[in-house]
């Protein structure tokens, strides 16, 4: 309605600093959560700009649903199948390149970071698409070797013509290929196709006899029929393959889902806190407001047009902060990309384009400031619908004392913290989210019966400080004879708190996990890394020659690999294998045991047995001892667990560990993509480096890194991630302190003609300065203790969770709380600065007047 | 006193005959209704202050064949006496009050319920409060000052006296038991010393 | 025509021990054009009288009928609608909205009832240029003296065209001469433009403009007195007065 929200717009317009405080939360909240947001979609296009083959003008994309390779044969299921038009089947690999390895130019930044490396059968391949060669170039034909397709755009960067030769990694070594034809440039940048024969494809890839891919065309565009065929296509093959588009990287989509769930439980705490804020807020204006609101009741106003003025209020400010929080967020989420660009290039090696915004989230993240604004402010708005036309009448303002049954709400406040406790076991992260806020909501609940005691406590400390003035007693007095308001205001400071404590007792305890996987898994002496070190499958090894060639080499004692298979259980659950020598990876690397020992490295060998990681164990619920069956390209084969552990490139990923052998037998792969290898005892560095760094140059796909030295770059960029983690918690840190601000300047606004009576009975200026000061000190207090204990709670709890899947034990934060305790007193005196101006600054007279 | 004082302010202004006077007074208190005095009573006051001295007559010849007219004028000692008056305070008007007579009969002798005395006596007042008032507000401020200001003289009074009826009624149980004040019966004679002794 | 009647009205708060009958067996009646002052000491239960015809409290027993409408039972809703169509209220600290001008307070009852804003407005203004406020119609409150803003206060009470004026102490906070004003402009509501106007004061002088005076004491009506129209005997009674007081 009209009037309500001129009189919403007016009533914000006249207290633009209380505005802009709530404002300030709703702000927050949606930029966290809407510039997080941002982040992960951007990563995901710029990922799946570079790993993802486009399908092209292809009806119908057969992969397997592990999303490893398969054998031609497969075709054959397809004869017979009515209603196809064309079959094409192929190799597609995504190959990192190293850093420029393109242009060999370290200034300028890489356009081209990986390329598809598509073999074909060429005649088949042109039934289903259209190759536009340009002019003086040719297709490739049948057996033909060393050739390869390009386009222009991948040409110029290699900055190559017709008939020159290009040169990509692969298994054994670097391979030259001429280029026979161009294709006219790519329109979409970094997302190049490397055309070779199916042959020269099977070569550089260190595969025999193998595709991944199957493309189908079909002889008609009706709808229905072609959902007929597809079915057929799949009945013809069996559950085992998949239709639809290639899905490389499905492990490392899964770990950016977690991280998302993880930023937007962050996102959803901040928006909590906001929410908070507001109903604090408008807590106050309501009582402020008690006489106009009986007023406009005694007018004919009905409870609705109340409820509705009050909610006006909220819309508009959810609207100006969600609106704010919006282009802030967009703004935040663009510079996280931009910083995150360099170490993403480093690690998983994509490049990030613009940050991608969908409707959705801006509809999301609208809907949820919106809101969240009008929910918190339902509970005062019906409260100041029930204010009778009486008050209008009274002289006296009455207080608005919300109906407490302490007994009721503490009890209510004990459940729920039950309940966030068991949340917290279910070790789903969802659950874990959500319980983190219902936990705290308990502990307000409960608060008011611990307040008492507590503001008892710090209020003889303060009179202690305060000793001559007796601003102290009357600081105390002021907390402990409107606990409600105390609390809400207590409960800002412990929420911002707790969530720093807690965030930060798992900050170190991950740290000090991460620093024991680093020492265990990177603590050879020399490291072969592929580009990529988190999603294997992009990554081209080397052949069993690398590994040969290096053993040759005097003074190198054990060598240790990695090998990599594309496995999905369960249907379709993408699982990444490695493939490890149970000889020698103990002797170069190592896992971290939660459950079994290093025996289980000689069960590998023993037969189809493998170790699995945490992540593997909260997919499937598997224990040790269960057997998983994997869909192979040869058929399911069942693998039993005969340990649980975790390496550090590998921890957030569903990983299973066996050995090389059954990795070749069942999953055909046989390249090593990472290496590890330890030297002789009493062998120099210096003495090997040149050699090794030979054979290496063949294989520019790896960087090889001497140990001890990586260790260290490793050690300092997790504690650059740390600090990016500090850096978080700073972040959570600012709207507790906007919460504090805004409750401690609205419970002077709340006491003005109170603070006037001080003034006129003599109290001087400073000393009601003191006062609102003392009380600040105070309730940063209450909140900070309750906020310590929650936080140290909250992360035990959460680390005890996490302790199921990672190698992890809860390393008590105290620096965490040492912080926090500054935090919570600093940020109680900033908080007080404003208030304690606007009080001692007051004109008596006004304040008396002051309804 | 007032009109005695009224008539030599008025005279010092400058000289006047005596209906002149009469004329001045009624327009300095507002209207005849307001504030009646009859001639007689300016004539004889006139005489009364010319015997003190006050004030002295000349003769004034009429023009033409008009008759003479005396005309008053104030002398030295009336002006003296006029500058005393404004320096000093009005005396407070006695409180003979017939109302409280009425009260106190009630009171003493009980052949009147001494509430009902009281509301009646609280009826009239507000009547008189309400003419006043109404009075009042058709008095136009811009050329009627001074009558408003009369009437809110009386309003005033009419106000002071409600108030008082209210403390007299929100008492009346406390006075009622106390005893009425008995006139003390004087023996003929001498007083015994015992008498005397129990006055001091 | 009777705007008020009630009988027998009762009001009483708490129970058991602690009851405390605030108004007992009251029975009055107001006509239209009628300018009614209730009086009585502070605790006699004029403010709760006052409450009870405004349909902002319910009896504990007893009728009230306005405008032939007995509201003793009426639900919150209905006792909403009646407030805004049928009820005026002024109040003692004017109660309007600090973040409005004149024009929008006054407006307000109207506006609640989902008039047309530029009609409503039309209204408010007109009222207020008849209470002489044309020159402050865009003034906030804070920006009128305390008689300017009770009489947008009586603007706002009128806008709805109601036959029923309450005023709770409406001259409470103001001087005298700003008391005297809004007295006379409640004299005129009910005198030229046929409201009835209740009126509860503490202050005699204020009272003296009404037509009649209710006295409550301890709950129930003390007396009642009916102040004449000034006649001829006026001019007579004001002369004996000058008597009393003058010389």
């Amino acid at each position: 309605m009209n009037l309500q929200l001129t009189l919403a717009w007016r009533y914000l317009n006249g207290r633009k600093l209380r505005t802009f405080l709530t404002t300030l939360a709703v702000v927050f909240g949606v930029l966290v959560l809407f510039g997080m947001n941002i982040i992960l979609p951007t990563m995901l296009e710029a990922f799946q700009v570079n790993m993802m083959a486009a399908s092209g003008m292809v009806d119908v994309t057969i992969t397997h649903q592990s999303g490893g390779a398969f054998s031609p044969q497969v075709t054959d299921k397809l004869t017979g199948i009515d209603g196809i038009h064309a079959v094409s089947a192929s190799l597609n690999r995504t190959i990192n390149l190293p850093a420029d390895f393109v242009d060999h130019d370290s200034a300028r930044s890489d356009r081209i970071t990986a390329i598809s490396l598509v073999g074909v059968d060429p005649e088949a391949v042109q039934s289903l698409h259209v190759y536009l060669i340009q002019e003086g170039g040719r297709f490739l034909q049948a057996g033909d070797a060393q050739a390869v397709v390009i386009s222009q755009s991948l040409a110029d960067a290699y900055n190559v013509k017709l008939n020159d030769g290009i040169t990509l990694p692969s298994v054994n070594g670097n391979v030259t290929l001429t280029v026979v034809g161009i294709l006219p440039p790519r329109t979409i940048p970094g997302n190049e196709e490397v055309l070779v024969t199916l042959d020269q494809a099977l070569l550089m890839t260190g595969q025999t006899d193998q595709i991944n891919t199957i493309e189908i065309n079909l002889n008609t565009t009706d709808e229905t029929r072609r959902n007929e065929i597809v079915a057929d296509i799949e009945a013809a093959l069996g559950p085992d393959y998949k239709a639809g588009a290639l899905e490389a990287g499905s492990e490392m989509f899964a770990g950016l889902k977690m991280g998302q769930a993880a930023l937007n439980m962050f996102g959803a705490l901040a928006l909590f806190m906001g929410g908070f804020i507001i109903f604090n807020t408008f807590r106050t204006v309501v009582s402020e407001r008690r006489r106009d609101i009986g007023m406009l009741r005694a007018l004919g106003a009905s409870r609705r047009t109340i409820v509705g003025m009050i909610l006006a209020e909220g819309l508009l400010q959810g609207v100006l902060g969600s609106a704010a929080g919006l282009i802030l967020g967009y703004l935040f989420g663009a510079v996280i990309i931009a910083l995150a660009k360099a170490p993403l290039n480093l690690f998983i090696h994509i490049t990030m384009g613009a940050p991608v915004v969908s409707p959705m989230l801006i509809a999301t993240a609208v809907l949820l400031g919106v809101g969240i604004t009008i929910l918190s402010g339902l509970i005062p708005a019906v409260n100041a619908s029930r204010v009778t036309p009486m008050d209008a009448l009274r002289p006296s303002v009455a207080e608005v004392e919300y109906k407490r049954r302490t007994g009721i709400t503490f009890i209510a406040g004990l459940a729920l913290i039950g309940l966030a406790i068991l949340a917290l076991i279910s070790k789903n992260m969802g659950l874990v989210g959500l319980g983190g806020i219902v936990f705290l909501i308990g502990l307000i609940l409960v608060a008011p019966a611990f307040l008492r005691p507590i503001a008892y406590v710090f209020g003889k400390l303060t009179a202690l400080l305060y000793a001559r003035q007796g601003t102290g007693e009357l600081a105390q007095g002021n907390l402990t004879r409107q606990p409600s308001r105390v609390v809400i205001t207590a409960s800002a400071t412990m929420i911002g708190l707790a969530i720093i404590v807690a965030l930060g007792g798992m900050t170190t305890s991950l740290s000090g996990m991460m620093d024991t996987l680093v020492h265990k898994s990177l603590g050879s002496d020399y490291m072969f890394m592929p580009p990529s070190i988190s999603v294997w499958s992009s990554n081209v090894g080397a052949g069993p020659d690398l590994v040969s060639q290096l053993q040759t080499v005097e003074g190198v004692g054990d060598i240790s690999t990695l090998r990599f298979a594309a496995a999905a259980i369960n249907g379709s659950q993408p699982v990444s294998l490695l493939g490890i020598n149970p000889e020698t990876y103990p002797r170069v690397s190592g896992l971290e045991f939660q459950e079994g020992d290093s025996s289980a490295y000689t069960a590998l060998a023993e037969g189809r047995n493998m170790i699995v990681n945490g992540a593997f164990v909260m997919m499937t619920n598997a224990k040790v001892g269960d057997s998983i069956e994997f869909i192979t390209p040869k058929g399911p084969q069942s693998y039993k667990i005969v340990a649980m552990a975790t390496d550090l490139l590998d921890a957030k990923v569903t990983t299973a560990f066996i050995s090389q052998a059954n990795l070749a037998a069942d999953f055909d792969k046989t390249d090593d993509i990472f290496i590890q290898m330890n030297l002789l005892p009493g062998v120099e560095l210096e003495s090997v480096d040149a050699q090794i760094k030979a054979i290496a140059a063949d294989y520019p796909q790896f960087t090889v890194i001497a140990g001890k030295s990586y260790i260290d770059q490793m050690l300092t960029l997790v504690k650059v991630m740390f600090s990016g983690m500090y850096f978080m918690l700073a972040f959570l840190a600012l709207p507790s302190l906007i919460a504090m601000l805004n409750t401690l300047a609205i419970s002077v606004i709340e006491r003005t003609r109170e603070i006037g009576m001080l003034r006129a009975v003599g109290a001087t200026r400073k000393q009601v300065g003191r006062m609102i000061t003392a009380e600040a000190i105070l309730l940063a207090s209450v909140g900070t203790a309750f906020g310590i204990l929650a936080g140290l709670y909250l992360g035990y709890v959460i680390i005890a969770a996490m302790s199921e899947l990672f190698p992890i034990t809860y390393s008590f934060p105290i620096g965490g709380i040492l912080a926090g305790i500054a935090i919570g007193l600093l940020f109680g005196a900033l908080a007080a600065i404003i208030p304690a101006r606007q009080a001692s600054r007051m004109n008596v007279v006004e304040a008396l007047r002051y309804e | 006193m007032s009109v005695r004082n009224a008539i030599l302010g008025l005279l010092d202004q400058h000289p006047r005959h005596g209906y002149e006077l009469r004329a001045a007074f009624e327009s300095l208190v507002g209207g005849e209704d307001l504030w009646d005095v009859k001639p007689a009573q300016i004539y004889t006051t006139l005489a009364r202050l010319e015997e003190c001295g006050l004030v002295q007559t000349t003769s004034d010849l009429g023009e033409g064949d008009e008759p003479g007219r005396r005309i008053y004028a104030i002398t030295p000692a009336g002006q003296a006496e006029l500058a005393a008056w404004y320096q000093t305070g009005v005396e407070n008007g006695h409180q003979r009050d017939e109302f409280f007579i009425k009260l106190m009969l009630s009171l003493s002798t009980g052949n009147a319920n001494p509430r009902r005395v009281i509301q009646a006596q609280r009826s009239k007042l507000y009547q008189d409060l309400h003419s006043i008032t109404t009075r009042r507000d058709q008095s136009n401020p811009r050329s009627e000052l001074a009558q408003i200001f009369l009437l809110d003289k009386m309003i005033m009074h009419i106000e002071a006296d409600l108030r008082w009826l209210d403390l007299v009624e929100a008492r009346l149980d406390e006075v009622k038991r106390q005893p009425v004040p008995e006139p003390e019966i004087r023996p003929r004679g001498r007083p015994k010393k015992n008498d005397v002794m129990r006055k001091a | 025509m009777s705007i008020i009647s009630t009988q027998n009205l009762t009001k009483i708060y708490g129970s058991g021990d602690t009851a405390v009958t605030a108004l007992d067996h009251v029975s009055i009646e107001v006509n239209a054009g009628e300018f009614v002052a209730v009086m009585g000491p502070s605790g006699c239960g004029k403010s709760t009288l006052l409450h009870l015809l405004g349909g902002l409290d319910s009896p504990s027993d007893g009728a009230i009928a306005i405008d032939g409408k007995p509201i003793a039972k009426m639900p919150d809703n209905a006792l909403t609608e009646l407030r805004r169509r049928k009820i005026g209220f002024v109040f003692q600290f004017y109660n309007l909205i600090p973040v409005l001008n004149a024009v929008e307070n006054a407006a307000l009852p109207v506006t609640l009832d989902g008039v047309k804003p530029s009609e409503a407005k039309k209204r408010a203004i007109e009222w207020l240029n008849r209470f002489g406020l044309g020159d402050r119609l865009n003034s906030r409150p804070d920006q009128l003296s305390g008689g300017q803003q009770q009489r947008v206060a009586i603007a706002r009470a009128l806008v709805a065209e109601p036959n029923l004026i309450l005023a709770d102490e409406p001259t409470g906070n103001l001087d005298t001469r700003a008391s005297d004003e809004i007295a006379a402009l409640l004299r005129k509501v009910s005198k030229e433009f046929g409201r009835a106007v209740v009126m509860v004061t503490h202050d005699p002088r204020i009272a003296a403009y009404a037509d009649r005076i209710i006295f409550l004491k301890d709950g129930s009506i003390a007396d009642e007195t009916i102040l004449e129209p000034q006649n001829g005997k006026n001019a007579a009674m004001v002369a004996g007065m000058m008597k009393e007081i003058g010389d």
